[in-house]
């Protein structure tokens, strides 16, 4: 059973690792952690956390949002109400808060290996521009 | 055996995904005979409004069902895609060699230029495209330009439903018309898009387009309404004096289900 459990969180690990680079699907996790929201509300909001790489329009987050399903990351439902306008609420199932918590050390080594390019070029800044030495 | 008939009452942009609602309701429910009839939202609400009766109601404002239809003929609607304007041509247009998002207003100001909207007082596109542009003059900083662009669009060129421009610019009556992305496509037309800050596609930038304004003919004769620019979002309803309601309640499933998502997205909106 634990072995079992083990190779769906590896591969669920490795789905999330394609996608951390853009980081629309780990943000759209994190937002969809606190409460469900609507995509209308889910757009704004991802660009308010300022944490995707790139421009994001509409058609590429509800994209996602129904790969998110299909993956079942995220389900969806229509807002119930006597009364008014509704609208397809996102939330997060319990697969797709299992893989937020496994983007956290994807993010984390992410970080690491951006700090360690910074940490070289910093190095090596100094010498760049500066004209190479002729050749002996 | 005599079949039930559905009337369907939806903005012209929605031709198509409609008729493949159809398609696959007469499927589904072959008891049923789905009909088909558009127009602009804003009129398909005034017939509504003036007790029309329909099975489903779709425009392309949910704004319209609180403006006009709520809470009755209609409790409750579903919002469910979104689009952008777009300027649509056909290959060989005047100036279409050309046109781009940055030089279009220059292009349509030429003489030798035409170009054509649906009417803001029928059909939502009208208003959108006025609102459009609005923020064009203030996003490309030159005064005067909604002016200019409303003064040449003169009532020749106003057209009662979006739908109606896509046969304007195949039988070359004009150059450029303002339409939705998925009107562009649902009919193979060439088309320019707009920068997001202007055409009304993306939440982000909502409190930008909410500085457009148009007034159009409001609920009752002589009146007057101020609509204030959002996201464009298109929804649907079942009324509630629909003459089928049951048979009503399975088409909006169908509309909102993962079915009919695919097909809305493969006539080119985006779902919700």
């Amino acid at each position: 059973m634990s072995e079992r459990n083990d190779v769906r969180e590896t591969e669920l690990r490795n789905l999330m690792a394609g996608y951390i680079d853009k980081m629309v699907w780990p943000t759209l996790l994190l937002l969809l952690v606190a409460k469900p929201a609507h995509g209308y509300e889910l757009i704004r909001a991802l660009h308010e956390m300022d944490t995707i790489e790139g421009d994001l329009d509409p058609a590429t987050v509800y994209r996602n949002l129904r790969r998110m399903e299909e993956d079942d990351l995220v389900s969806s439902y229509w807002e119930s109400g006597a009364a008014g306008p509704a609208r397809r609420l996102y939330q997060l199932t319990e697969r797709g808060e299992l893989a937020l918590h496994l983007c956290v050390p994807l993010v984390d080594s992410r970080k690491d290996s951006l700090e360690r390019f910074l940490h070289n070029y910093s190095a090596v800044s100094t010498d760049i521009g500066k004209e190479k030495p002729p050749n002996e | 055996m005599n079949k039930i008939p559905l009337l369907i009452l939806h903005a012209g942009a929605l031709q198509h995904p409609m008729e493949r609602f159809a398609r696959e309701f007469r499927s589904l429910f072959p008891e049923v005979e789905v009909r088909l009839e558009s127009a602009g939202s804003r009129a398909c609400a005034r017939k509504l409004l003036g007790g029309y009766q329909a099975d489903i109601i779709a425009l392309a404002d949910p704004l319209l069902f609180d403006e006009l239809l709520l809470p009755h003929p209609v409790q409750k609607y579903y919002i469910f895609a979104t689009d952008q304007i777009v300027i649509t041509h056909q290959t060989g247009a005047r100036g279409s060699a050309d046109i781009n998002p940055q030089n279009w207003t220059q292009i349509l100001l030429r003489d030798e230029v035409s170009f054509v909207r649906s009417d803001e007082n029928l059909d939502p596109c009208g208003y959108r495209t006025l609102m459009v542009w609005q923020l064009a003059e203030k996003h490309y900083g030159v005064p005067g330009l909604y002016q200019q662009l409303n003064s040449k669009c003169t009532a020749a060129y106003v057209y009662p439903k979006s739908l109606d421009l896509g046969a304007v610019l195949q039988g070359r009556e004009a150059d450029y018309a303002f339409q939705y992305l998925c009107t562009a496509k649902q009919y193979g037309l060439d088309y320019v898009t707009l920068p997001e800050k202007i055409n009304l596609s993306n939440p982000r930038w909502a409190g930008l387009y909410g500085h457009a304004t148009v007034e159009v003919e409001g609920k009752t004769p002589g009146s007057k309404t101020i609509l204030i620019g959002e996201p464009i979002e298109f929804a649907a309803a079942v009324p509630l004096n629909a003459p089928h309601p049951k048979e009503a309640n399975e088409f909006l499933q169908l509309t909102l289900s993962h079915t009919g998502q695919r097909i809305l997205e493969e006539c080119g909106l985006v779902v919700y």
